[in-house]
């Protein structure tokens, strides 16, 4: 695996480097500790199995920790560019078209992400208006804001590239 | 809408992340049929909803914590003393031990850099021609994939999951299903390589029982996870999450709080790092739910079946045709992409055809498993050439030989169903 790339805080003034860099710390936070409950409940149920004791709320616990992993792990991949991407093309073009691609692509992927968290934030009203029950006294609605969050996070991330990208390509053909 | 799709399809060469662009079908197919968009996550949702996904986060995170202790030099010790005496004894040590540590990390490319890194030297050393030991190690770790308890077999079972096809898939067929053609691949291997390095018995080859014994030892700690894992799920004692669950309590309390090689310190960031694989291959599935849903939706899979029925009337001529296929697709894509795009197309047709779908998956994940180093743009040759420093073209020829073999393993599982299916039933 590639060591985290900093892209995040390198275009901006130290002050949004410094807001970026608390983000990442929570969205790091947040996974470690996701994944650290999701070890413990999972390792618990099966020594209460044993003893014959059935917690009721493990199993739904389980699976919601499970879509929250999947969206922070998509957070934090997209700020360490390790999503998983086909890039058979780009490394056959000339420099500065693989400059204007990169460019293109970051664009895309956080045009994408604003829809898909428009869309989630929806599905969270939707959620919010049938009042659906969720885990214990949390309706669902609370827990489905992961998603809006998650992918507003990554839409994030996307524009940031997709602006030092821009920013890089101005000076026409000087360099970096 | 074909100018769509294939702007679509050149972003996504253009490396765009994939999941981005499996959302934008979806979202671009069901505004055509004028669906609310909103199903899109409504279907990834769902990844909240399916139990057995559980499995991929603790599995991917007990394997990349093995990778960070000593575990990967005991496996290669213990392997060389028990099968180092063979003629040619270290590739297949290599061999053994690449799929023992694919299996349990789930294939996820992290082989190479955990394995190769100490099996490259040993081949070396022992005198083993370069190009064979950059070969043996670049196309050892893509072994494994057919073993429990894999990700892209767990995955190939979740997908099918969501197709309705009648008849259940189940994750632990499937890895019944691939244990004999797993076994077909590593046997073509080791075979080859023990053939033609047969002069080579190296001087420490004579099998030692003072060796093997102090192996065991050092090992001790280990050697019960693959028996309690492979045993609890080939035999039917625990569901593959549970068995996920165990095998995560164990290397922790072995491999932090007994052995100490981790210190505790250290957690939040190997967490953190499996994670990020796991958020990737999850996003992919998430989304890959919304287009699934879509194209079951619009008939697609129906379609492409009469369509394709009309050129190739006999299953045996629709493998052939798969296999050329996914050799090709297999280059492009990695492994857990292609089985949540093209699984919901494929399965369908193969049915059609009257191909059992545990077959279908062994046949798909086999053919996938040699697209890791298939020449030009195998994710393993690339993960090689960073990491011995070696051009990816010595390395597409270095692994050709092993591309055969391999190949010729997946033709043999592909046309005799009965490797894959016998253990099941």
């Amino acid at each position: 695996m590639a060591p985290p790339d900093d892209s995040g805080s390198a275009p901006d003034g130290v002050r949004v480097g410094g807001v970026l860099r608390a983000v990442a710390f929570a969205e790091n936070a947040v996974l470690v500790l996701l994944l650290g409950t999701l070890v413990a409940v999972a390792g618990g149920q099966i020594v209460l199995r044993q003893l014959n004791v059935a917690v009721v709320w493990a199993d739904p616990l389980t699976r919601l920790l499970i879509l929250w992993i999947a969206v922070f792990g998509a957070v934090a991949a997209s700020r360490d560019a390790q999503h998983i991407t086909i890039d058979a093309l780009s490394r056959f073009l000339p420099p500065r078209a693989q400059r204007v691609a990169a460019a293109v692509v970051a664009l895309f992927t956080s045009a994408v992400c604003v829809v898909l968290a428009y869309e989630a934030a929806r599905f969270v009203g939707v959620e919010y208006a049938m009042n659906t029950a969720g885990l214990g006294a949390v309706p669902a609605w609370v827990l489905a804001l992961v998603l809006p969050i998650g992918f507003a996070l990554i839409a994030l991330r996307y524009t940031i590239v997709a602006l030092a990208r821009i920013r890089g390509l101005a000076p026409a053909g000087a360099g970096r | 809408m074909i100018w769509l799709s294939l702007g679509l399809v050149a972003l996504a060469l253009l490396g765009a992340p994939l999941f981005t662009v499996i959302a934008a079908s979806a979202l671009l197919g069901f505004a055509a049929s004028g669906i609310d968009l909103s199903v899109v996550m409504v279907e990834f949702h769902r990844l909240g909803e399916m139990p057995v996904l559980v499995a991929i986060p603790l599995f991917t995170f007990a394997g990349y914590l093995l990778g960070e202790t000593g575990a990967p030099q005991r496996i290669v010790r213990i392997t060389q003393a028990l099968l180092g005496w063979l003629p040619g004894g270290l590739a297949i040590v290599t061999i053994a031990s690449c799929a023992l540590f694919t299996a349990f990390t789930g294939a996820s490319g992290v082989t190479i850099v955990a394995l190769g890194a100490l099996l490259y030297p040993a081949l070396q050393l022992a005198g083993y021609g370069e190009r064979f030991n950059l070969g043996l190690v670049t196309s050892s770790g893509s072994l494994g994939v057919l073993f429990a308890p894999s990700l892209p077999l767990i995955l190939y079972g979740v997908v099918a999951q969501q197709l309705q096809l009648g008849r259940p898939v189940s994750i632990e067929d499937l890895f019944v299903a691939g244990f004999l053609p797993g076994l077909l691949m590593l046997v073509m291997l080791g075979g080859w390589s023990s053939w033609r390095n047969r002069a080579l018995r190296t001087s420490m080859a004579a099998f030692s029982w003072r060796e093997a014994a102090a192996a065991v030892r050092e090992s001790a700690w280990e050697i019960p996870l693959p028996f309690v894992v492979l045993g609890g799920i080939y035999g039917g004692y625990f569901a593959v999450s549970e068995a996920a669950a165990v095998t995560v309590a164990y290397v922790l309390v072995v491999e932090v709080l007994i052995l100490r090689e981790v210190p505790i310190a250290k957690l939040p960031d190997i967490m953190r790092r499996s994670m990020v694989l796991v958020g990737a291959v999850l996003a992919i599935l998430g989304m890959a739910l919304a287009s699934t849903n879509y194209l079951v939706d619009a008939e697609v899979p129906a379609k492409l079946f009469t369509a394709v029925r009309e050129h190739i009337s006999s299953p045996q001529t629709f493998l052939l045709a798969l296999n050329l296929f996914l050799l090709v697709l297999g280059m492009l894509l990695d492994i857990f992409s292609a089985t949540v795009i093209m699984v919901p197309l494929l399965l369908p047709i193969a049915i059609g055809y009257g191909i059992d779908p545990l077959h279908l998956g062994i046949v798909f994940l086999a053919n996938m498993q040699i697209g890791y180093f298939t020449p030009p743009v195998g994710m393993n040759l690339f993960i090689a050439s960073y990491r011995f420093d070696k051009p990816v073209l010595e390395l597409c020829y270095a692994t050709l030989p092993f591309f055969f073999i391999l190949l010729a393993a997946v033709l043999i599982i592909t046309y005799w169903p009965a490797l894959s299916l016998a253990l099941v039933r």
